[in-house]
C-alpha cells in the first residue's frame, strides 16, 4: 500500500483569520499549515496557550471554516459531515447535556451515529466500565466532579469505535492517576491501529504517548517531527546500572579520563514525581491505613 | 357570530395559495442563490463560482432529502427530556393556580357563563402556551452555542437540517405535553365550575294554580307555577301544564331538565344539571344575496348609515328580502323541518313604543320555479338570537300562488310570468315542493312599515345535529397548537443566527405583529391615520394633528419619500407575518357554542405547514453556513 493511502488528516496552506464584525483582521490564528498525519499514529500538537493547537482541531473538525487552504480528512473535505462516522472528539473542556445522566448521554450520542438499540446497549455498558464510571452512570452529568466529566467526555468520543480521534488537551482537569489512564488509554487505541491527533502544553502528556509532534508558536508550525528524533542528544550517551560497586566506578572514571571525554553527570537518578506518586497510590490500594515513609520494607 | 373573514373553502382555496406560496418561497430562494453567487464570486473567483455552487447545492438538497429521521428522533427526544428537567412543566402550574383564582373573578351570574369561561381559558392558554414557546425556542439553540454542546453535536454525522428539524419537533412535541395538560385541566375547569343544580321545594318556591280543574288535560293550561331556588346568582321559571309537560325557563343561555315525583302527598321536584351552556352547534350556512323594491336580485342591501360594512338593511312593508341559498340539503337529514337560528339587526327610523318588536317573517322559495310560502311570522329585537323551525308539513294557506320575482339585469328568463298561478295542492311538503336538488331559499322580509332588518350572510343558518362538546373544545386546542409550531419555527430559525436575548426579542416583535397583522399591513399601505412611520414620527414630535395636511415643502416631499421606502420595505415583510388574528376563529366559534368545522382545521393547518416549511430550510441554511465554534 502507498504512503498516499495512509494519510489520514491532510491540511495544505491552512490559514485562519479571525475578524471582528466590521471584516477588520482581529488575530492571525494560524499560518499556512502544512501537515500530513497517517494511519496508526499518534500525533501530538505542542504550544504554549494561544498557539494555535485548538484552532487546528477546530478547523479539521469544521467548527471553524479556514480563511484560506484545505483540509483532508480521512479522504473527506472538513465540510463534508459523513467524515464525522469515523471520527471521535473530546473538546478541552467536556460540552455536555448536563441534565442527563451517563448512559443517557452515550446513548443520545450513539443515536447520532444511527447505531441500533442493541450496539448502543453494549457499546454503551462497555464505554462506562472502561472509564470507570458504573458506580455514577445514573447520576445528572450536573453532579460530575471535573475529571468524571472529563471521562465520559471521553467515553462519547468512543461511542462510534472511530478510527480517528482528535483529543484537545485531553489531560486537562486530570488528577495524576486520571492522566495515567487517559495516556494508557492513548497507547491502547495505538495498537488496535487508530489514528490519534492531541494538542496538549503538558510536555511530559506528549513526550510519553506521541510519535510525532508539531510544534506551534504563534500561529505558525515551528518544528515537526518524531519524538525520539527530536530528543536524541547524539553525543551524549546513558547507561544505567545497578549494584555499580566503588572500585569499577574508580575505573569507569579512569576510562573517561583516558578517552579525553567529558562527564556530563553521574549518580543516583531520580524518579520522576509522577512514577513515585502511582507507586505510593498502588501501594496504599495493596496496605491500606497510615503509610509509613519508605513503606512496604517493614 | 360575528364571522367578517370567513375561513375560505379548501378546494377553492388551496390552488390559488399554493401558487402564492411557491412565487413566495420562489423568490427568497431566488434572492439567496444571487447572495451566495456573489459571496462565491468574492471567494473562490469567478472561474470556480460555478462547480463550487454545483457542489452546496447537490449537498444542500441531499441534506434536506435524505436526513435520517432517526437522528431528527434523537434530537427532539432531548429537547422534550431537556424542558422536562429543566421544569418547564411549572407553566402547567402556574395555569393550574390561575384557573383556582380565576373562579373569584368570573361571575358565575353572567348573562352567558359558558363564553365568558370557555373565552378566559382558551385566551389564558394561547397566551401562558405562546409565551412559553417564545422562551423555549428562542433560547434552545443559543444555550447549546453558548455551553458549546453544540460542538459534541455537529461533530457527530449530524447535518443541520437535522438538528433545526429536531428542535422544531422537540419543542413541538414539549409543547404538546403542556397543551394536553392544560386542555384537560381547563375543561374540567370549566364544566365544574358551570355545573350546578337549582333547590325547588313544593308550596314554597312553586305552587299549584287555584280554580283549575284536575280532570282537564288540556295541554295549554298550567296547573302549577312557581321559580326554582337561587343558584349562581340566577333562578328559572317553571310552569307545568295540566298533560304533565314542566317548561323551565332559559336563562344565562340555559336551562335544567326537571322530573316531578308524587308520593302520596309527598310532592317533590327535582331540577337535574344545566344543558346548553356549552354547545357545540354544527351550522349549514346558505349564500347570501338581496331583493331591492323593484323585485331585482342584488349584492347589497341599504346601507343605513352605520360605519360598519357588515350587515346590509332591507326596508319593511317593502318587495325587498335578505335571500339565503342553501345547498345539498336531504330530507333524510331533518324528517321534522328545518331548524332555523337567526340574530338580525333592527333598525328603527320610527322608535314608537320602544317595548314593541318588530315584526318579520320567514318565505321558502322554490329557486327554480319561484313558488313561494310564508312560513313563519316573528318577533324581533336588535341582536337577539331567535330559534325557528320551519315544518316539513306546509298549510296551504301560507303558500302564495302565484311565483315570487327575482330578476336579474338583464336576464329576461329570470322574469316569471306574473300571471300565470300554480296549481293548487292540497298539502305542501318543504322538501318535495320547495327543495330542488338540494337547493332551497330562505327569504328575510321586515313587516313594520319604516323598520329595517340587516343581516350578513352568517346571521342566519340551518342547525344541524350538533358536536360532540369535549371534541370541540380540544380542536379550539388545535388552533392554539398550530400557532405555537408558527411561533416556535420562527424562534428556531432567529436562534440559528441570533443570541439568546435578540432571537427572543425577534420572535416576541413577530408574535406582536401576527396579532395585528391587519393593522401592520394598514400601516404598510399608508392607510392607516396619520400617514407612514416617518411621517407619523415627525406629527408625533411636532404635536400635529393626525388629521390636518402638512405644508408642502421640501421636507414634507423628504418625509413622504423616506415613507415610500418604509411603505414598501413594510408590505413585504407584512405579508410574510403570519395572522394569528385569523386563528381567533377557533375561541370565537367555541366561546359562541360553534362546531369547529374540519375544513378551519384543513386550511389552517396547510398555512401553519406553509410557514414550517420554508423557516425551516432558511433555518437549515443558516446554521449550515454559520461557523459553529466562533
Amino acid at each position: 500500500m502507498g504512503t498516499e493511502s495512509n494519510i489520514v488528516v491532510e491540511t495544505k496552506n491552512l490559514t485562519k483569520i479571525y475578524r471582528d464584525f466590521w471584516g477588520r483582521q482581529k488575530v492571525r490564528a494560524l499560518k499556512a499549515l502544512d501537515l500530513e498525519i497517517r494511519q496508526g499514529e499518534v500525533f501530538g500538537l505542542l504550544g504554549p496557550n494561544g498557539s494555535g493547537k485548538t484552532t487546528t482541531i477546530k478547523l479539521l473538525l469544521g467548527l471553524l471554516f479556514p480563511t484560506s487552504g484545505e483540509v483532508n480528512i480521512l479522504g473527506k473535505p472538513a465540510s463534508d459531515v459523513s467524515k464525522n462516522e469515523r471520527i471521535g472528539y473530546l473538546p478541552e473542556e467536556s460540552y455536555l447535556y448536563r441534565f442527563l445522566n451517563a448512559e443517557e448521554t452515550l446513548d443520545f450520542y450513539g443515536r447520532l451515529f444511527n447505531l441500533s438499540g442493541a450496539v448502543r446497549r453494549q457499546r454503551v455498558a462497555q464505554l462506562i466500565s472502561m472509564v470507570g464510571l458504573e458506580s455514577a452512570k445514573k447520576r445528572q452529568l450536573k453532579e460530575y466532579s471535573k475529571g468524571m466529566t472529563r471521562r465520559i467526555g471521553l467515553a462519547q468520543a468512543l461511542i462510534n469505535d472511530p478510527d480517528l480521534i482528535l483529543l484537545d488537551e485531553p489531560t486537562s482537569g486530570l488528577d495524576p492517576i486520571g492522566t495515567r489512564n487517559m495516556k494508557d488509554l492513548i497507547l491502547e487505541l495505538k495498537k488496535q491501529g487508530k489514528t490519534v491527533v492531541m494538542s496538549s502544553h503538558l510536555l511530559a502528556d506528549v513526550q510519553d504517548v506521541c510519535d510525532r509532534i508539531g510544534i506551534l508558536y504563534q500561529g505558525e508550525l515551528k518544528e515537526l517531527g518524531r519524538v525520539d528524533d527530536l530528543l536524541k542528544l547524539g553525543e551524549e550517551t546513558e547507561y544505567r546500572i545497578k549494584g555499580l560497586s566503588e572500585s569499577a566506578k574508580e575505573k569507569i572514571s579512569k576510562i573517561i579520563a583516558e578517552d579525553h571525554c567529558e562527564l556530563v553527570f553521574s549518580g543516583n537518578p531520580t524518579t520522576s514525581l509522577e512514577e513515585l506518586f502511582l507507586n505510593i497510590i498502588a501501594e496504599s490500594e495493596e496496605h491500606p491505613g497510615k503509610r509509613v515513609r519508605g513503606g512496604g520494607n517493614d | 357570530m360575528v364571522i367578517e373573514k370567513p375561513v375560505p373553502e379548501f378546494l377553492d382555496w388551496i390552488g390559488k395559495a399554493s401558487l402564492n406560496w411557491l412565487i413566495a418561497v420562489g423568490m427568497l430562494l431566488a434572492i439567496f442563490v444571487v447572495i451566495s453567487f456573489i459571496f462565491l464570486m468574492l471567494r473562490y473567483g469567478p472561474g470556480k463560482v460555478m462547480p463550487t455552487f454545483a457542489i452546496n447545492f447537490r449537498r444542500g438538497l441531499e441534506d434536506l432529502f435524505q436526513l435520517s429521521w432517526k437522528r431528527v428522533f434523537a434530537i427532539a427526544c432531548l429537547i422534550v427530556k431537556e424542558s422536562i428537567r429543566k421544569k418547564v412543566i411549572i407553566v402547567c402550574v402556574i395555569f393550574l393556580i390561575l384557573l383556582m383564582f380565576a373562579g373569584w373573578f368570573l361571575p358565575q351570574s353572567s348573562p352567558d357563563p359558558g363564553r365568558l369561561y370557555l373565552s378566559f381559558v382558551l385566551s389564558a392558554t394561547t397566551y401562558l402556551v405562546l409565551l412559553l414557546a417564545l422562551f423555549l425556542s428562542s433560547l434552545s439553540l443559543p444555550t447549546d452555542f453558548k455551553n458549546k454542546t453544540i460542538f459534541t453535536i455537529v461533530t457527530k454525522p449530524v447535518r443541520a437540517s437535522e438538528i433545526v428539524l429536531g428542535r422544531i419537533l422537540g419543542l413541538t412535541a414539549t409543547g404538546t405535553i403542556i397543551l394536553v395538560i392544560m386542555a384537560i385541566a381547563g375543561y374540567l375547569f370549566v364544566s365544574t365550575s358551570l355545573s350546578h343544580t337549582h333547590k325547588v321545594m313544593y308550596n314554597e318556591d312553586i305552587s299549584a294554580v287555584a280554580n283549575v280543574n284536575p280532570d282537564n288535560h288540556d295541554p295549554s293550561i298550567v296547573v302549577a307555577k312557581g321559580a326554582t331556588q337561587l343558584t349562581n346568582g340566577h333562578r328559572h321559571e317553571i310552569e307545568e301544564y295540566a298533560d304533565g309537560t314542566i317548561i323551565v325557563s332559559e336563562v344565562n343561555n340555559h336551562t335544567h331538565p326537571i322530573r316531578k315525583t308524587v308520593n302520596g302527598d309527598d310532592v317533590r321536584y327535582e331540577v337535574g344539571t344545566e344543558q346548553g351552556t356549552i354547545q357545540a352547534k354544527v351550522p349549514i350556512y346558505g349564500k347570501i344575496k338581496f331583493r331591492d323594491a323593484n323585485e331585482f336580485q342584488k349584492e347589497k342591501g341599504i346601507n343605513v348609515g352605520e360605519e360598519w360594512e357588515y350587515r346590509s338593511y332591507i326596508a319593511g312593508a317593502t318587495p325587498e328580502a335578505v335571500i339565503w341559498t342553501f345547498d345539498n340539503l336531504k330530507s333524510e337529514q331533518f324528517p321534522d323541518g328545518l331548524p332555523i337560528e337567526m340574530t338580525i339587526s333592527v333598525f328603527r327610523t320610527t322608535m314608537g313604543n320602544i317595548e314593541q318588536t318588530i315584526m318579520g317573517s320567514l318565505l321558502v322559495r322554490n329557486p327554480q320555479t319561484g313558488l313561494t310560502a310564508e312560513t313563519n311570522i316573528f318577533n324581533s329585537e336588535k341582536y337577539t338570537a331567535k330559534a325557528l323551525l320551519i315544518s316539513r308539513q306546509i298549510d296551504k294557506s301560507k303558500v302564495q300562488n302565484r311565483p315570487t320575482q327575482l330578476k336579474q339585469v338583464g336576464d329576461e328568463a329570470s322574469f316569471h310570468q306574473q300571471n300565470v298561478a300554480f296549481e293548487p295542492k292540497e298539502s305542501y311538503d318543504l322538501f318535495e315542493d320547495f327543495v330542488v336538488d338540494g337547493k332551497l331559499e330562505i327569504w328575510l322580509q321586515c313587516i313594520d312599515r319604516n323598520q329595517y332588518f340587516g343581516a350578513a350572510e352568517f346571521d342566519l343558518y340551518i342547525r344541524s345535529s350538533d358536536a360532540n362538546i369535549f371534541a370541540n373544545f380540544l380542536k379550539g386546542y388545535l388552533g392554539i397548537w398550530q400557532q405555537m409550531i408558527i411561533l416556535i419555527s420562527f424562534g428556531v430559525l432567529f436562534s440559528t443566527f441570533l443570541s439568546g436575548p435578540v432571537a427572543m426579542i425577534s420572535t416576541f416583535g413577530i408574535m406582536i405583529a401576527a396579532f395585528c397583522k391587519q393593522l401592520f399591513l394598514q400601516i404598510a399601505y399608508m392607510q392607516a391615520l396619520g400617514g407612514g412611520p416617518v411621517e407619523a414620527f415627525n406629527r408625533l414630535v411636532s404635536h400635529e394633528n393626525m388629521m390636518t395636511e402638512l405644508p408642502k415643502n421640501f421636507a414634507t416631499s423628504l418625509v413622504k419619500f423616506f415613507d415610500m421606502i418604509a411603505s414598501g420595505f413594510l408590505s413585504v415583510i407584512g405579508l410574510a407575518i403570519p395572522s394569528f388574528t385569523d386563528y381567533n376563529i377557533y375561541m370565537d366559534s367555541i366561546a359562541s357554542g360553534y362546531n369547529i368545522p374540519f375544513n378551519t382545521i384543513l386550511v389552517h393547518g396547510i398555512t401553519t405547514l406553509a410557514y414550517v416549511i420554508p423557516l425551516f430550510i432558511a433555518g437549515y441554511l443558516i446554521l449550515k453556513n454559520r461557523e459553529v465554534a466562533k
